[in-house]
């Protein structure tokens, strides 16, 4: 089961990771500039991933 | 771009799969036979078969598009994610690479190999659990293009490429470049996640679907720049 979760989703980081991606995302999105969301996310997802990489 | 792109993304990433699911396969087949592996694994491909046509249907039940774009997408961040970080830490040497030879061995040595019944059991679970991966890509990327035949297609293919060249080489297929696709699938997917994600959410992309191959290219270029970095910091460190 542990496994199968894991499959799915992925370790605890790797879901706090993309969640704050995702949650930066949408403060952009309804922030002063949403056009800047298009980049808030890749920036944040790749800052992601290097964190992840890390640990 | 964007089929194609599925397309290639789905029969790369099932490649990887599929591989690490033949070397389990090949070490139980040694000790039970191939008529006992293959069944095992025919019937773990059967029950991805069957979880292919409901988690299709299940998604296309769901009458809001918005929201079964934003499920979609969040499994596709997250898997392109653990992808992608895996890759560069590989790349970067933070940790060894994939060792199909090595898990071959780890296989063969392990003790349920001298119970039939468990050995049967190694080799199912194998391939269900690295086939959930494949499942996962095939209705992320099908039901998101309407293209879930072709996409199903693209794994069914990379599936039998990997018997194939299994099957005539009859050992563990180490000279897969596993890392190099690990990266380029989890750059993929990203780029998808990102792109329907945010359009999902009500964002207008600049230049429409001219932004995907971009969003890829970001992902692959920056984890190629992550790499170089975090090989020169471990170099200076050491």
């Amino acid at each position: 089961m542990r496994a199968l979760f894991k499959t799915l989703f992925g370790s605890a980081r790797t879901i706090g990771a993309a969640a704050a991606a995702a949650g930066l995302a949408v403060l952009a999105l309804h922030g002063p500039a949403p056009a800047l969301a298009g980049a808030v996310l890749p920036v944040a997802l790749l800052a992601g991933a290097a964190y992840l990489a890390r640990h | 771009m964007p089929h194609f792109g599925i397309i290639l993304a789905t029969y790369l990433g099932a490649c990887v799969e599929w591989v690490e699911a033949f070397t389990i396969v090949l070490a139980v087949a040694l000790s039970i036979g191939w008529a006992s592996a293959a069944t095992a694994a025919g019937a773990a491909l059967l029950v991805l078969a069957g979880m292919t046509l409901t988690g299709t249907a299940l998604l296309a039940y769901i009458p809001d598009f918005a929201w079964v774009q934003g499920i979609i997408a969040a499994f596709l961040i997250l898997f392109g994610l653990r992808w992608l970080a895996k890759a560069i830490a590989r790349g970067a040497g933070l940790r060894p690479l994939h060792d199909e030879v090595a898990q071959f061995n780890a296989v063969r040595a392990s003790k349920g190999l001298s119970d039939h019944h468990a050995a049967w059991l190694i080799a199912f679970n194998g391939t269900l659990l690295e086939g959930l991966e494949v499942w996962l890509i095939v209705v992320a990327l099908g039901v998101q293009s309407h293209h879930t035949l072709p996409v199903a297609g693209a794994a069914i293919a990379a599936l039998l490429t990997v018997i194939a060249v299994g099957a005539l080489l009859h050992r563990p297929l180490a000279r897969v470049p596993e890392n190099a696709l690990k990266f380029i699938v989890g750059g993929a997917l990203l780029g998808f996640g990102s792109f329907w994600l945010l359009q999902a959410l009500g964002y207008a992309w600049p230049l429409g679907d001219g932004a995907l191959p971009a969003l890829v290219a970001f992902y692959l270029l920056g984890g190629l720049g992550l790499v170089a970095l975090l090989r020169r910091r471990a170099g200076a460190a050491a």
